[in-house]
Formats: C-alpha cells, structure tokens, sequence
C-alpha cells in the first residue's frame, strides 16, 4: 500500500507544481554537469586535434637512433597511422654556396595533423598539398633560395644525392618555435634517406615516428610501447607537454573549464541542498499527520524514500535529455562557428551527471529526511513541534562531504578539490559571521528610514539567522559568478596581450654586422615595427663551476656523471648574445644586471638554469671559436618564452662579448597584405635568412578562438545555476513571509508598502551578499591568478562597485517576482492557502 | 471498558522549573459512550487527548485501551493501534493538501492495508454528502466541506474509538451545526465511543458524558454544570 501513496502523493505533487524547485535544482545540476562535461570533453579533444598539427600527429615517438620496424607493425596492428620523419643538419651546395640546412626525411603519410603549404616561388602565400616530393626532387624553405641564389628547378647537392628544386615549401605544420635558432628546411623522401650517405654511426640524427589515432587506440599503444623506451635515447610526447604558447593556452583553457565547471557543480549542489531542506520542510505537517493517522515510522520512511527517489530518477532523466539537447545544439552552433566538426564524447560525462544529480539529491536530502520521519504525531495539536535536532553535525559532515566528493569526483584531481573545499568551508565561515553583523547594522541604520524600510530592516534582524544562511547561498553564487567572468575576461586578456595584432610574425636571422644600421633604416623607412637587433654568437658552454659538461650522455659516460666528475650539458651549440639593458618581456629573478658594470660576467635563463643546476655566483667556462673563458654567474632571469621574439638562454655584458664577430636576429611585424613586398625590401640583405610565422599565429589564434567559445559557453551555464540558487532559496523563504504577509494584510498594511518592503528587504540581503563576494572573489582570485594560472594577480576595483549593486538588483527583483504573486492574492485567499 | 486511565499525570520541564500540566487522573469511558471534555484554553484538555490517543506519553500512570498498557508500547506499536482502532477529526481539519479528497479518505485505511479503501472512501464521502466533489482538493473546498472530508476519514476502517479537537471550532455556527450533526449521525451509525474537546457547551450537551477540566484536574459535570 504504501507504494501506492507514494505514487500518488508524487504525481498530484508534480501535478502542483509542489515540486518544482527541487525538481528543477536536480534537472539542473544534471543539465550543467552533463553539458559541461561533454561540451568540455568534445571540444578539448577537438581542440587537441587540432592542436595536434602542431606536432603534424597526435604522438610523436623520438629517439637518437633508429626505431624498430616491429614498434610501426605494432601501431599498425592497433589501426594507428605512422609516418617517418627523420631530421639531421647536413651542408647543402647549390651554384658555388654552401648552407648548413635541416634535411627532413617524411615518409607517405606525412603530415599526419595538419598540412604542408606549397608554392612556386618564395615569399609568397602557399596552397595546401595533399602529397610529397617524388624521388629525386627536394622542396625547400624560402630562406633557402636567399642563402642559395636558388632559382626554381636548379639541383642542390645533399651528401651524395643532387635533388631537384621544385617547390617552395610555405608551411610545414612541425616546424615548432624555436625556429631562429634551426637552419632552412629541405624536405626529401625518406625512402632516398639512405642514398645520401649521411646516415652514419655517430651521425646526430634524430628519428620520429609520427602516429595519429583515436584516443583509445593511442592509450592501448602507449600501454603497450612505453615500458620498452629507454629514457635516454627515447622521448614520447604530445601537444600537451612542452612550454610553447600553444600549450600553455590549452593548459590554462583545460584548467580554467575544469574550475568553472567545479564552481557550476557546487552551485548546482547548493541549489539541491537548499531545494531538500524545503522538500523536508513542507512535508513536516503531511508526516505528522500520516503518524496520527496511524502510519509507523518504516512505513514512512518507505514512502517519502521512494518519493524522493522518484522525484530524482524522473529529474535526472529529464536533466539527460536536456543536456544532451543543450550541448548538441551549442556543439553545432561552434562547429558552424568555427567551419570544423567536433569529434564525438565518451560515456564518462553520462555516468558523471546521473551520478552527481543521484548523490546530490540524495546526500543532500538525508538529514531532512532524517528529521522529517522523527516529526512526531503531536504535530497535528502542537505545530511548533519539529523532530530531532540533535545530530546537526550529522548535516553539516554530510554536505560537506557531498560537495567534497562531487569536487574530487568531477575534477580527479584530490589538490584542487581539497584547496577549492578548505578554501570554500573558511569563506563560507567568515561569509556567515560578517553576514550577521551586517544585518545588525543595518536595522540601526533603517531605525530612522520611511516605514517600508522600517518594515524591511525588521524583517531581515527577525530573520537574522534565516537570512545569513541564505546570504551565504546569495553570496557564494554571486562570488562564484563574478569570478568565472573575471577569470575568463583576464584570461583573454593574458592571450590578447600574449599575441597582439601586431605580433612579430617574421625572424630575420644572419645579418651581418655592418647592414645592422640599415637594417633599422629600412624597417623606420617602411614603417614596420621590429623588435631589437640582437647580436648572435654560436659558442659552447664546456665547464660548470670547472666540471666538464658533456653533450651527450651515452652508456659510457653515464659513470661518469653518476660519480659527479662530469656533468650534462645542453647538448648542443647555443646562441649566445650581449646587451647592456635587460630586454623586454625579461625579468631577473635572481641576482642583479649588470648596469654599467663592465667585469665579464653571465646572465642565464632561469629555466636552463634550473636543469643545469646554476646558482647566481657559479662560474661558466664558454667556448667561442676556441677562444676559452670563464664568467660568473651575475643574475637569472625569466624569459617569457610565449613571445614571439628573440630569447636566449646566456646574456652577456657588453665588454665581455663585443669583439667576437657575430651576425643579428631580430623579428618583426608585416601586414599580411604586404607579404609580396618581402622578397624586395630584403634583397639589399642577401644574406639574412627569413622565418614565416604567419601560418602559426594565425593557428594560434584560432585556437584561442575556440577556447573563447567554450568559455562563454560554461558562463553561461554557470549563471543559470547561480540564478537557480538564488530562485531556490528566494522560494525557501516563501512560506514564513506568507504569514507575516497575512498578518499585516490583515492589519491593512497597503499593496504598496508591502511590495516596497519586500523589495528593500531583497536589495539589502542583495547589496550585502554582492559586497562580501566581491571581497570573496578579489581574494580567490588573487590565490587562482597566482596558483593555478600562474598568471599576474591583479584587484579588480570597479567590481568592488559592480558586485553589490547588481547583486542587490538581481536578488531585488527576483525576491519581488517571486512574492508579487502573494501581494496580488487577497487575504481571504492567503489565509486558505496557509490553511 | 474501553478507555481507562490510572492516576495518568503530565509535567513539563520549563524554565522556570517543572510545570504540572496534569493532575493524577482516573478515568473509565465504556464502549458506545460519547463524552465531551470541557474547560478553559490552557486547562488541559487537548494534552489528556493526546495522551488518550497515544499521540504523547504521560509523565506517570497509564492509559489502558481495551485493556492494553499504551505505555508497554512502543511508537510503532502505538501508531498501529491508532491505525487499528482510532479516528481522529481536528479544529484545522489536517487534510494532507497534495490529496484529493478521496484519497484523503482512504488514507488511513491504506495505511492500515485494508482491502477496499476506495470503495469505503467513495461510500462514506457519499454519507458526508460529498460525492460530486471527491476529486477535489482541500484548498477547493470551503471549511465546512473540508471537515466533511475530515469527518469520512475519521470512519473509514470502522474504528472503535473517536477523538475529536474542537471539530466546530472553526466553522460558522451554521455550518457548524451541520458538521455537528452530521458528526454524531454517523457516530450513531457506526456506534463508535466519541472522545471530543470542545468549548462549545452547545456541542457539548449533544454528548452521554461531560467531563469538566479545571488547572489540569478533572472532573465529572452534570448535563447542567456544562
């Protein structure tokens, strides 16, 4: 029978719109889970697929020597795609000059992400080619026929083999960051690898293995290939690793998605905790008198159970299917946006909102639960009587570990969700403290206020307790909305700053001393922004405070290093350059520049650094040419690898380096409409060599794009959660003012005062709650900035104004809204409905 | 003997000390009887009710029902012998809002597991003159019409006994009367022993017995000291 209750109690309860609250609270927080997940899930694989090209393949395998056959069967097998690439130095001949270039040698397949970029001549906008040079031909940087005289179709001569010329090679999706540092590229077949003769024992080749395939394909092939790499020889990656810019925006995009979501699962939560103690409440009567009625305490505990868990299968049912619908619809709007198709989702973000919308309702609802099956039957004649109070920590452990359990749930990451939690409970803590002190001041002040504001300072003193309960819930929806915004904007702000429209989107390299004034000449001449001229120096560090250093840790030498008598060293020749100021987008942070001190000394990369071990007071013996010197260690600095301009690793005082004969690099920004006049402005500099990174910003960028939409898209939601909170605990509120409402309607207080009052009730518990989160937010955010998006922490002043004003509008108007209803009602037909 | 107390006494703890809201009583109510508790607000009689229906607990002494110690039972045990042998009708009706009429009706049988809770509930709401609005809810119902329902629901099940809490008190004295007779129709119909707390003295005549409480003491009335 008591099924049978239950059933029935349900579908008139739906019918009532009883339950809409609760059922709403569980749909959403089901909704925002499920289309957060799956949305974040779907356009971060696509991002990353993208990303990809980047690396021109989802892994890269690369290794020192060559790479087993058997390791490619294998990915085969798995139906993984692969390709070769093989990249040494080697000298290229072409019309008596000679150039040290970087022979790539690709193999069918290659670019497995991304495209290559073709064109006929150089300097010139590319079109994409689905193929590779036949055998015998070699496609070559544009740089190259600047350095080689080239003219399409001659023959350059690699090692033992004569390639023709037959295309310029625009953009190659790999080429990576570093590039003002690495030689032209020429692309041949790796099937011509072997003919050239370059390949021999000790030759510094790197071999990679390109593969692309679906994420379950790439897990189980990496299950299977990583414990047979040896650390030394082999190295696997994937656009995530790595400190290009690239990488650091998916980083930051990936982390801010996950807080935001985080913060939109709390809010959610919060709104099922605060839709469940309702629930409870207003079945308080209905308990009492099944109990009178003769019902045992099992019977219902059965009955509201299935209730409940009715109400919340039928919620998350529904919560499904709008989700589904909600990101389907938004996925095709960004993929329309952005003219790409977004790969498809796992199960996980399903499994992810049943679970979250299954746990909150639950958890949430049991101590309610708890105390409305001890009402007890004197109810019926004593209406004040409630159930057990006693276990109230019983509550509080259980919400809290609800919301603890969520956070770790969704994010799986036990830091964040710890720090988040602590951080959370402490605010929560202060939030409800200084709440009531506010409220205590604020009924002095509206001691001497018009009577509407009389009525609304009484009502919030009366409430006190009600009221800091429901400002935390106000606050912390507000705060974690002000922060989502915040971070967001700060966070384009961070990559607008990072890639301004202007960015340097060309390196020029080699340029000999004596054209260096010409050079800034003609750039002042055309109108075209460039960064400083940096002289460049190839030299080798050889000892560390006197231990040698060695390229190249090899089985032999490994005892060696083990027992200290020699250490790794950068493994290849370094740029080396001299400035007397410290250059733009560079920090020290460690030891002091040098001014015009001018006894030799050494500025090193805080990074390099690190690897290497160098302390500020270390010494560093240098090999220029064969000329051996030795310099301390005077300041570390930070470079911000990010931009798009020259950075070095060693920065040396002017006197230390200045006669070494060097050439210069600098980058610079040239509008894309004036691309053709390149090949003209830089033909009284035959000598310098050009690197394109058009291609690259502009893929940034897109990239970026991208992630901007799906932010906007997690706000969004956010904001409905936070607007469900509030409407939740504004409707929690409804029943008592329903009596005081009566009460004064009866007194014949007008519409009007009592429509006033409500409202500046509202606009106080608003205003109070939207200060205190701003103060909330200014300081999380100081903690996130600095924590998590090792961004620069900076106040947001103009929301300190923004915050209480529009949280006392917001909440003003829904509080209005939701008792315009009941100030429209007469009093006959409010005391009924108390009835 | 149906109903029978034994030196039943109720104290609360306050703070300003204990306060005796019973005094010792001892009390017999025969099956078939009608008895009506009088006295003033705060004298006591909705707390001797309470106790009687096994809704609280007394502080000493005991309530007998059929001759069964409510103070050897447990909560569970006594909500069973509410559900088995006891009605109830209250001054605010106490219908469960997100009912209907009938399924205000055959909840006590339901919960009881009584076979034909429906068909008991459309014949009693048809007794109570309330057949065309059973579909209804209680806040479509004026006050009369909803303490007719409450009055179908306090004799579904056949229950033995009957406690009634000022079951007039808040209707207008016409309806009231309606209420009132309808009340002790069915009582006579059903022949079911009615325990009802009342201010009106009215009401109260209609009864077998009046008791009169004063200060927590109670005492048997003649027909003409009520």
């Amino acid at each position: 029978m008591w099924h049978k209750i239950s059933f029935r109690l349900l579908k008139q309860e739906l019918k009532r719109g009883e339950l809409t609250i609760m059922a709403l609270a569980i749909i959403l927080s089901v909704t925002a889970v499920l289309s957060l997940s799956l949305f974040s899930e779907r356009l971060q694989s696509g991002l990353l697929e993208r990303s990809s090209e980047f690396l021109a393949a989802d892994r890269v395998l690369s290794s020192r020597r060559d790479i087993p056959q058997e390791w490619l069967d294998k990915a085969d097998e798995e139906g993984i795609q692969s390709a070769w690439r093989v990249i040494f130095n080697s000298m290229a001949f072409a019309n008596d000059k000679l150039e040290l270039v970087d022979i790539k040698a690709v193999s069918d397949g290659y670019p497995l992400r991304g495209e290559l970029k073709v064109a006929d001549k150089p300097f010139v906008e590319g079109q994409v080619t689905n193929t590779l040079p036949p055998a015998g031909e070699a496609w070559v940087a544009s740089s190259l026929f600047q350095a080689l005289s080239l003219e399409m179709g001659d023959a350059i001569e690699v090692g033992n083999s004569r390639f023709k010329v037959t295309k310029v090679v625009t953009y190659e999706p790999d080429v990576g960051f570093s590039v003002f540092t690495d030689s032209p590229n020429v692309i041949i077949r790796y099937s011509q690898l072997a003919e050239t003769g370059l390949i021999q024992p000790g030759s510094r080749v790197r071999y990679n293995v390109l593969f692309a395939g679906t994420p379950t394909q790439l897990d189980n092939y990496e299950n299977w290939l990583l414990p047979q790499l040896n650390d030394d020889t082999h190295s696997w990656r994937s656009i995530e690793d790595g400190d290009s810019p690239l990488a650091r925006a998916l980083n930051r995009a990936e982390r801010f998605m996950m807080l935001a979501s985080l913060l939109g699962v709390v809010l959610a939560a919060t709104a099922v905790a605060v839709a469940a103690q309702r629930y409870c409440q207003r079945n308080y009567d209905v308990v009492a008198i099944f109990k009178t009625l003769g019902a045992g305490k099992q019977q219902i505990r059965k009955i509201f159970v299935l209730h409940l868990l009715l109400l919340t299968g039928i919620s998350v049912g529904v919560g499904i299917l709008l989700g589904w619908l909600i990101q389907s619809y938004v996925i095709n709007w960004v993929a329309e946006q952005l003219g790409a198709s977004l790969p498809s989702a796992s199960w996980r973000p399903y499994a992810l909102a049943i679970a979250t919308g299954l746990i909150s309702a639950v958890m949430f609802t049991l101590y309610p639960l708890f105390r409305l099956i001890s009402i007890p039957p004197l109810r019926v004649l004593h209406r004040q009587m409630v159930g057990v109070q006693a276990i109230r920590w019983l509550q509080w452990i259980l919400s809290g570990g609800t919301i603890y359990g969520l956070l770790v749930l969704y994010s799986q990451q036990w830091w964040l969700s710890t720090a988040l939690f602590v951080g959370g409970a402490f605010a929560a803590g202060i939030l409800l403290l200084i709440g009531r002190l506010l409220i205590g001041a604020g009924r002095k002040a509206g001691m001497q206020a018009g009577s509407a504001w009389r009525l609304a300072m009484a009502g919030l003193q009366r409430r006190a307790s009600a009221n800091s309960v429901q400002m935390l819930s106000f606050s912390t929806a507000i705060m974690l909305l002000l922060l989502v915004i915040v971070m967001r904007n700060d966070l384009l702000a961070d990559w607008q700053r990072q890639l301004p429209a202007d960015a340097p989107n060309y390196f020029a390299l080699n340029i000999a001393e004596e054209k260096v004034d010409d050079l800034r000449a003609m750039f002042a001449r055309e109108d075209i922004e460039a960064t400083d001229q940096y002289p460049l120096i190839p030299g080798r560090v050889t000892h560390h405070n006197g231990t040698e250093l060695i390229d190249e840790v090899t089985k032999e030498n490994r005892e060696e290093v083990e027992q200290g008598d020699r250490e790794e060293g950068f493994g290849r020749e370094l740029s080396l350059t001299w400035r007397d100021t410290v250059p733009p987008n560079n920090e020290v942070v460690s030891g002091e520049w040098w001014g015009d001190n001018a006894e030799p000394q050494v500025s090193v990369e805080k990074q390099a650094a690190e690897r290497l071990e160098i302390k500020v007071g270390d010494t560093l013996t240098f090999n220029i040419g064969g000329e051996v010197f030795t310099v301390p260690v005077t300041s570390l600095r930070e470079a911000d690898w990010g931009s798009l301009q020259p950075n070095f690793y060693m920065i040396f005082n002017t006197s230390t380096l200045a006669d070494f004969p060097a050439t210069y690099i600098t980058s610079f920004h040239l509008d894309s409409e004036r691309k053709d006049e390149l090949y003209q402005l830089f033909r009284p500099f035959p000598e310098a060599s050009l690197i394109d990174l058009d291609a690259i910003i502009e893929q940034i960028r897109e990239v970026i794009s991208q992630v901007s939409i799906a932010i906007l898209f997690v706000l969004v939601l956010v904001m409905i959660a936070g607007a469900l909170v509030l409407i939740a605990q504004v409707q929690a509120s409804m029943e008592e003012r329903q009596k005081e409402l009566v009460i004064l309607r009866t007194l014949g207080a007008s519409g009007k005062l009592l429509s006033r009052s409500i409202s500046y009730e509202f606009l106080m518990l608003g205003a109070i709650s939207g200060l205190i989160a701003t103060i909330a937010m200014d300081l999380s955010l100081l903690i996130l900035q600095t924590q998590v998006f090792n961004m620069d922490a900076t106040w947001h002043w103009r929301l300190w104004l923004v915050g209480p004003i529009s949280g006392a509008v917001v909440v003003a108007l829904l509080g209005r809204l939701a008792c315009s209803r009941l100030i429209r009602r007469n009093t006959a037909q409010l005391i009924r409905k108390l009835i | 003997m149906l109903i029978q107390t034994q030196q039943l006494e109720k104290i609360v703890e306050t703070s300003e000390g204990p306060l005796q809201i019973l005094q010792p009583i001892d009390l017999a109510i025969n099956a078939g009887e009608t008895v009506a508790i009088v006295g003033a607000s705060g004298s006591g009689k909705s707390t001797l009710l309470s106790l009687l229906a096994g809704l609280d607990i007394a502080t000493h002494g005991d309530v007998l029902i059929e001759n069964e110690k409510l103070s050897d039972l447990d909560e569970e045990q006594r909500a069973k012998l509410r559900a088995d042998k006891v009605g109830f009708i209250f001054q605010s009706f106490l219908l469960v809002p997100s009912l209907s009429a009938l399924e205000n009706v055959m909840l006590p049988a339901e919960l009881a597991g009584h076979k034909g809770a429906e068909k008991e509930a459309r014949e009693l709401l048809e007794k109570v003159g309330l057949s065309d609005r059973w579909h209804h809810y209680p806040n479509q119902l004026s006050g009369g019409e909803q303490q007719r329902v409450a009055i179908a629901r306090a004799f579904v099940g056949q229950p033995k006994i009957l406690f009634a809490d000022e079951p007039t008190g808040n209707l207008d004295s016409k309806t009231g009367d309606k209420v009132e007779q309808l009340l002790f129709d069915l009582n006579k119909d059903y022949g079911t022993t009615l325990v009802m707390v009342t201010h009106d003295t009215t009401l109260a005549k209609r009864c077998q017995r009046i008791l009169n409480m004063e200060a927590g003491q109670l005492a048997e009335a003649s027909q003409d000291v009520a």
